[in-house]
């Protein structure tokens, strides 16, 4: 629940954001610290692992640790890398991975049954990553203890982003805004306005997107199908970009401005307009540190298919622990290549198209943007199953 | 007529995206010619109001935020 519960905002938004308002600068990382020390412990232990979930803060505190001895050009700086990103193997694709080998849970003996997520750990892997990598390429400042610290356990974007920079947060930590009436106004309006997403339109959008399961689309007519995919989709943009939205504010009402997630994605033209407006700080992670490093598109034509595929197809395993979210970043990926496909064979400018191409281009990218969700909302058999229905009956 | 005119010049698409990412809280200034302007407390005041009735009628169907479970 988090932040569409009152716990958060009275417990730990409002107090911490006045705290922090109040403070010196001096200490200002230090609430930070604190208040995300204590938000991780609290919603952990009452909605995630418990005792075990909360202990899992001494990731961070480990983190911190170890992110004091990288230097530019350093192996630790890649120590630090992998450490991360086998703390997220272990709790996110233990079991997955295990039973690729060993199918039933019952003679794995590496299956964990009691497993758990610890709070916001997609996340904070992305942020420990793109720290180490930025310290290796002497591309950010290390910052001291509390201002790492406070840029790891920033409490408004800790569970679900936006991801952060450190370049870019760290500046503005060391110089908060201090126009508190504009940012409390802003602030408000953007958490309102995202609750009301969230319970008016994402909510009631729910008693839809329940039918995507097998018993439902089984016994459905097939003219329903589609709009429930339809719902699927509206519900997952106003849902994440409501959850963003408060994210967002929460952040403004401390005078600091984090990254933006969405700008209109469903308005796009193409798949790749598409991406480069939808969790922007996803996709803008994804290109910095996967699709760049892999070489990007200043390699031979059939290397950079390669390259969007393969960042794409991690992007889907990012998402989620089974084989149909592979099979949703594989589509993105197929789709993204073959519109590098199109725009190398057609090179046009949207100021000479007709609007009816314009039209037609935005409803190719809708329709196939939300054909894709079927992947990610049902588990693989499932949405086979949803497409055999609605092409065959 | 100059909310009109300021309509025309921008394109009522983008006037009308730029008023919803103001009163959403996502963009400081109003789009041109848009009456409303931050320090107008009355507006704002309404405004929050007729969001929180919005909320607290629909809060009752309240589920997890997906992207909470990644």
């Amino acid at each position: 629940m988090i932040f569409n519960s009152w716990d958060y905002y009275l417990l730990f938004l409002f107090p911490s954001a006045i705290l922090f308002r109040l403070a010196s600068q001096r200490v200002r990382p230090w609430v930070i610290f604190f208040s995300g020390s204590l938000f991780f412990t609290y919603f952990s232990y009452t909605q995630l692992g418990g005792l075990v979930g909360a202990a899992c803060l001494g990731i961070f505190l480990w983190e911190c640790l170890v992110s004091r001895f990288y230097k530019p050009g350093y192996w630790i700086c890649w120590a630090g890398i992998a450490q991360t990103v086998v703390f997220l193997i272990v709790f996110k694709y233990r079991n997955f991975l295990t039973d690729l080998w060993w199918p039933d849970p019952t003679h794995n003996p590496l299956y964990w049954k009691n497993s758990f997520l610890p709070l916001g750990i997609s996340f904070f892997t992305f942020e420990f990553v793109h720290y180490a990598v930025d310290r290796y390429r002497n591309k950010t400042a290390p910052g001291s203890v509390s201002e790492y610290l406070s840029f790891i356990l920033f409490f408004p974007t800790m569970v679900a982003g936006p991801i952060k920079r450190y370049e870019d947060f760290l500046p503005k930590l060391r110089s908060v805004s201090r126009e508190w009436a504009l940012d409390w106004q802003r602030g408000v309006t953007r958490i309102l306005a995202g609750l009301a997403k969230k319970f008016v339109i994402a909510d009631f959008l729910t008693a839809y997107t329940n039918h995507l399961d097998r018993a439902d689309i089984s016994h459905a007519t097939r003219a329903v199908l589609p709009l429930w995919l339809l719902a699927y989709g509206i519900k997952i943009y106003v849902d994440f970009s409501a959850y963003s939205d408060i994210a967002i504010g929460s952040a403004r009402l401390f005078g600091i401005q984090v990254p933006e997630n969405f700008d209109w994605p469903y308005s796009r033209t193409n798949i790749a307009d598409f991406w480069r407006h939808w969790h922007m700080s996803l996709t803008n992670w994804l290109i910095d540190y996967i699709y760049i490093p892999l070489g990007g598109s200043c390699v031979s034509a059939g290397r950079v298919y390669g390259n969007i595929i393969v960042t794409m197809l991690i992007s889907g395993i990012w998402h989620g622990a089974g084989v149909n979210f592979i099979v949703w970043g594989l589509c993105h990926g197929v789709m993204l290549a073959i519109h590098r496909v199109f725009i190398r064979l057609y090179p046009t400018t949207q100021g000479t198209r007709p609007w009816w191409s314009i039209s037609l281009a935005w409803l190719l990218t809708f329709v196939s943007v939300n054909l894709a969700w079927a992947f990610f909302c049902m588990d693989l058999h499932t949405a086979i199953f949803f497409f055999r229905r609605l092409l065959l009956g | 007529m100059a909310m009109e005119d300021a309509k025309l010049e921008l394109s009522r698409t983008e006037w009308t995206k730029q008023l919803l990412e103001y009163l959403g809280g996502e963009r400081d200034e109003p789009p041109p010619a848009f009456p409303v302007l931050l320090s107008n407390w009355w507006f704002w005041g309404l405004w929050w109001g007729a969001l929180s009735v919005l909320i607290f009628l629909f809060c009752g169907q309240s589920s997890k935020f997906i992207y909470i479970d990644f």
